[in-house]
């Protein structure tokens, strides 16, 4: 795994995982969760430590650095229909948090 | 299981104990009031018969004896002052009476008793009696082998098995001296010293106060899935984690892991909201389960291993949360199905405790590493990590065992049936009955 994937990958699961903590109900954070775990199914469970330094509090920002952080793994030979599957796991656990 | 086995021998030594006009009872002479019934011949017979069944329960606390010996230490014996080494001095008065059993077993003329003689119900009440003894101590048989032997048993534990074989074998000897008018009867070859023997340990094992949980331990039947169409209601989520509880026996990746975690966190919520009316302090314990499984949900995050499976378990759970989450609020609650789904929580807990422990101590399961560790000369073209996974221990980041300790273990230990204190005293009781004469006085 390259720096530049590994650093994509360990945004996007600390952005997930903070997600997941702050959701306001545990079938959402249930949700995050399993985006997570799609993020380490995708790459056999070979990836880097969450990174929580930083994080910004705003949850929308969390989302949005999520989000980007998944595209920018297409560029790292993941499969896009499997990356687009993930986007839209992360956009069904954001519509069940926000009900 | 050791307390069902032993407690049947207790129980029905106990009832042979407390018949003592023996001749009577199989149908000989001893009162003018009462006809006698049977010759000479059948009461040698029935005397034979006996014998074999008590051949069963010699060999159960010969091989109870050999089972606990290896590690047993007497409570005479001080303790050596180093942790690390074992006991120097044997357990005497115990290896006294497993020779003098072994002796008597050998000497005996009776065989043991076929599986048709234990299996067809007697006439005589006394021989049934015997024929019941018999049985257990055939079924006790497997006890020593499945979790009773080997160092498996801590010191209490030990002397409690210790004391309850002393009592049988003070029990058997004296329905030896009780039964001597039998037409033909064998007595035990060194009877007198058995009785020491077995005094001698009792005495040994009532220096500390036992440990009844013992009786929890042994063999139990295999647990199987619960199998078919989904039981309606709470029953329904009962039967799933049941067989989750038993597809977990398989060591699970943990990815496999992480998932199940997540179903008990959303099981435990969700039927701690539903119990709140009528269980609030069972409600208070799933919620604090449900925190328990976020805080090891979070902690996993950063734990990797690909060996193990665990598919099934992850199925399991998944139906689990399908059908807690699908009850209504209206839900008819039994409350031997809340208990029921208590104890497999528990198990589950235990399991997953014992998941994570063995995969930590064997490096199944190691610490992912956080990214910037550049590897500066790897030899290759373009520089990769250095290590994406550490072992825990050399890893400061993550504390399992303490959560593991604090929160997933059950603190109590197992308790023990509630009746076997009983069961031993009534026993022991029954060794020194005495029957009562016409005036109620004690006949001695």
């Amino acid at each position: 795994m390259l720096i530049d994937h590994a650093v994509a990958l360990t945004e996007a699961r600390s952005h997930v995982a903070a997600l997941a903590d702050r959701a306001r109900s545990i079938a959402a954070s249930s949700a995050y969760e399993h985006v997570l775990f799609e993020l380490d199914w995708l790459h056999d469970d070979d990836v880097p430590a969450l990174d929580t330094t930083g994080l910004p509090h705003d949850r929308g920002m969390l989302l949005a650095v999520a989000t980007a952080a998944i595209e920018r793994l297409i560029g790292h030979g993941i499969d896009a229909l499997r990356i687009e599957l993930v986007l839209a796991a992360l956009d069904g656990a954001w519509d069940l948090d926000a009900t | 299981m050791y307390g069902e086995s032993a407690g049947r021998l207790r129980a029905e030594l106990g009832v042979l104990l407390s018949q003592h006009r023996v001749q009577l009872r199989i149908g000989g002479g001893g009162t003018h009031t009462v006809p006698v019934t049977t010759t000479t011949e059948d009461r040698r017979q029935i005397g034979e018969q006996v014998r074999r069944y008590r051949q069963s329960a010699l060999v159960w606390c010969h091989q109870g004896t050999v089972a606990v010996a290896p590690a047993a230490v007497s409570a005479l014996v001080r303790a050596p002052t180093n942790p690390f080494l074992a006991a120097s001095e044997p357990h005497g008065a115990l290896h006294a009476m497993q020779r003098t059993l072994a002796h008597t077993v050998r000497t005996s003329t009776a065989a043991l008793p076929t599986l048709d003689e234990l299996t067809t119900p007697q006439a005589l009440p006394l021989v049934e009696s015997w024929r019941q003894v018999a049985r257990a101590a055939a079924l006790g048989e497997h006890d020593f082998t499945a979790s009773l032997g080997q160092g498996r048993l801590d010191s209490r534990q030990q002397r409690t098995v210790i004391g309850d074989i002393s009592a049988v074998v003070r029990a058997l000897v004296v329905l030896d001296q009780r039964y001597t008018r039998i037409p033909g009867w064998e007595k035990l070859s060194h009877a007198d010293r058995l009785g020491w023997g077995a005094l001698a340990c009792a005495l040994d094992a009532s220096l500390d106060p036992p440990d009844y949980s013992v009786d929890l331990r042994g063999w139990h039947p295999p647990s199987k899935l619960i199998t078919g169409p989904a039981k309606p209601g709470l029953l329904g989520v009962l039967q799933a984690q049941h067989n989750l509880v038993l597809r977990m026996r398989t060591f699970p990746n943990v990815l496999n892991l992480r998932l199940v975690v997540d179903s008990q966190r959303l099981v435990s919520g969700s039927l701690a909201k539903l119990v709140q009316p009528v269980e609030p302090d069972l409600a208070m314990k799933w919620s604090a389960r449900e925190q328990t499984y976020k805080t090891l949900q979070q902690e996993l995050r950063n734990v990797a291993g690909n060996i193990g499976r665990g598919n099934l378990a992850v199925a399991e759970g998944s139906t689990t949360v399908s059908r807690a989450t699908a009850l209504k609020p209206d839900a008819e609650l039994d409350p031997r199905a809340l208990h029921g789904l208590d104890k497999l929580f528990d198990r589950l807990d235990n399991r997953i405790a014992d998941v994570i422990e063995d995969g930590v101590r064997r490096n199944t399961y190691v610490a992912r590493v956080s990214v910037p560790e550049l590897a500066a000369d790897s030899g290759r073209m373009i520089a990769g990590l250095a290590e994406q996974h550490v072992p825990f221990s050399a890893s400061d980041r993550l504390d399992l065992s303490e959560l593991i300790k604090s929160c997933l273990r059950p603190s109590a230990s197992p308790l023990a049936p509630p009746d076997a204190a009983r069961s031993r005293a009534e026993l022991h009781a029954a060794i020194v009955h005495r029957p009562r004469g016409r005036d109620n006085s004690i006949e001695m």
